[in-house]
């Protein structure tokens, strides 16, 4: 079975050799070229040509259009990116710098247009074309309750969301909920079958789940054009939701989610059964600092929770560029052994 | 008696509100409590810091807290020590001196924020440096200021276990000789993954939200304090 195959059966919870093993290598790609961060990121061609290596390094089941979340940012007009030479690269120019700039603040009528599409095109249709057929190929889209945070800062954001002006608020979000359309059907153009739906506003860790369902959920509903998507994941920005997991499947109806290594995972797994797909992420923050018996024991832990009965994928975090490879290796070695069905 | 009784009820019925993120009525209770007598003085350190110290006990014990709550609790505490500290007959005695900022190559504002806020309810002097901030000028502030402790704000992995962040201001302090004078603190989501990730880069002490971070804080001051 290919990897997209093995991705299905978990989904509909047919038979398959082994469970999803889906992980990102994205600032691991830099260190494969002689390059800055900048001009790396800068050419969609070096991402998908990266990407494709590690593929055929580890052999893990997944790809990324994403190239760094300041990238929706850029499409918004953000003029700076601070890249550095040993992490991700981090939104230095704030879109939205004063209130009054909210009513100023456009969404391009087509971010495929936008020069900063540019490299996310080249690098989708190189995947397209090389993995698209065998391979599932993600895509992160972030939601419009917490796009603001990377345009305006969070904390100015958070102010403006809880403490008014209201109008104002919404009149942001809306905006956000606009491009986050747009953005969602840019990207399934482009091939993206698995869409992480990064939504840190929809987690119980930020909010309480009065104000989510209160404030969050109904632009979430706008952002999602109110139906089912088969393709999205729910995710929280690496946060705990497993308080509102019943809520999402009941008035979103997406049904794969995201767990944060945070998260009780037992009682996710337990939560979604097989109504959809329950991921167990690790946390691979740790891994900078495991060895490798650790790094393997915590696969083993995560996988002998969320395997017993299927629709479970194993996948990871952030992944820091400062992980050792050998962490790495012994994660997916024991992500094939621990998640194998034969 | 009476008034210990009526402060109890204010703290409580402030703490509720702040819990579920109402500054209005949060204010509301400040007012009342300003309107039956109680003077500025005692609504900063009968009312504000006892509140704020059971709101951080409470956060601590509660896992289901959440990020607006303890935006609100710092946001609120600040505003309100702030409009008291105005009417104040004589200042007040401050308890310590912080440096704090974000980490070389950090930009996020909103933990650090949150830190100051609840710390300057505590009577904290509080020296905020803003973001991306080298550890030379970390220590260098912390030396003219005469600063206790040292606070520093990490969002991405790189920024908390960079060379240039938590582990190069340990070692000017070593190098410096300060190791004993000035404390490190550290905070982010980082640490919330790896809670033994502030060893890792030579802090003291570290929170896992800004509302526990400011008890640390006073911690560490204490620690050094004569």
């Amino acid at each position: 079975m290919t990897p997209l195959e093995i991705l299905i059966a978990a989904i509909e919870g047919s038979p398959a050799p082994r469970i999803p093993i889906f992980c990102n290598l994205l600032d691991q790609g830099v260190r494969l070229f002689d390059l800055s961060p900048e001009q790396y990121y800068a050419s969609g061609q070096h991402v998908a040509e990266a990407q494709l290596l590690h593929l055929k390094k580890y052999g893990h089941d997944n790809v990324w259009s994403l190239h760094y979340v300041g990238k929706e940012a850029e499409l918004l007009g953000c003029q700076k990116i601070l890249f550095a030479e040993d992490g991700v690269p981090n939104v230095e120019d704030l879109v939205i710098k004063t209130l009054d700039d909210i009513a100023k603040f456009e969404i391009p009528n087509d971010i495929t247009q936008h020069p900063a599409w540019e490299s996310i095109a080249t690098c989708m249709k190189i995947l397209q074309r090389e993995v698209g057929a065998t391979h599932p190929i993600c895509a992160y889209v972030t939601a419009s309750t917490t796009l603001p945070a990377i345009l305006m800062g969070m904390d100015q954001w958070l102010e403006l969301f809880l403490l008014g002006p209201y109008d104002l608020r919404d009149e942001l979000i809306r905006k956000c909920s606009d491009f986050v359309r747009q953005h969602l059907n840019a990207l399934r153009t482009l091939g993206a079958n698995v869409i992480i739906y990064s939504t840190p506003f929809g987690s119980p860790y930020f909010l309480n789940k009065t104000q989510i369902i209160r404030d969050v959920l109904p632009w979430m509903k706008r952002d999602l054009e109110g139906g089912c998507c088969e393709d999205l994941v729910y995710y929280c920005g690496m946060a705990p939701f497993n308080n509102v997991i019943d809520l999402i499947f009941d008035e979103l109806k997406v049904n794969k989610h995201y767990i944060s290594p945070l998260a009780d995972l037992t009682e996710a797994k337990h939560l979604i059964n097989t109504r959809g797909l329950s991921c167990g992420v690790i946390d691979d923050i740790k891994m900078i600092h495991w060895s490798e018996a650790e790094t393997r024991a915590e696969v083993k832990r995560i996988i002998e929770i969320g395997k017993p009965g299927g629709h479970f994928l194993f996948g990871t975090g952030v992944m820091p560029l400062s992980i050792p490879e050998t962490n790495i290796r012994a994660m997916l070695a024991a992500a094939f052994e621990y998640g194998s069905w034969t | 008696m009476r008034e210990i009784k009526m402060l109890e009820t204010y703290i409580q019925d402030y703490n509720e509100a702040v819990f579920e993120t109402d500054k209005i009525t949060a204010l509301a209770v400040v007012n009342k409590a300003l309107e039956s007598g109680i003077t500025p003085e005692d609504i900063v350190f009968k009312l504000i810091i006892p509140a704020v110290e059971i709101m951080m006990e409470r956060i601590e014990k509660d896992p289901d807290s959440n990020l607006a709550q303890h935006f609100m609790t710092a946001q609120i505490a600040a505003e309100v020590t702030e409009r008291m500290l105005e009417k104040f007959a004589i200042p007040p005695t401050v308890i310590g001196k912080v440096i704090i900022g974000a980490a070389h190559g950090d930009l996020h504002s909103l933990g650090k924020r949150i830190v100051i806020g609840c710390l300057k309810s505590l009577m904290v002097e509080v020296i905020d440096l803003g973001i991306n901030v080298s550890a030379e000028k970390f220590v260098d502030t912390a030396v003219t200021e005469q600063a206790q402790v040292i606070a520093i704000s990490a969002m991405m992995v790189h920024t908390a276990t960079g060379e240039s962040g938590s582990l190069k201001v340990r070692a000017l302090l070593k190098e410096r000789g300060l190791e004993e004078q000035i404390k490190i603190a550290v905070g982010g989501a980082p640490y919330r993954f790896d809670p033994e990730l502030y060893l890792k880069v030579g802090a003291n002490g570290w929170a896992p939200d800004g509302v526990t971070a400011a008890k640390i804080i006073v911690q560490l001051i204490n620690e050094v304090k004569p």
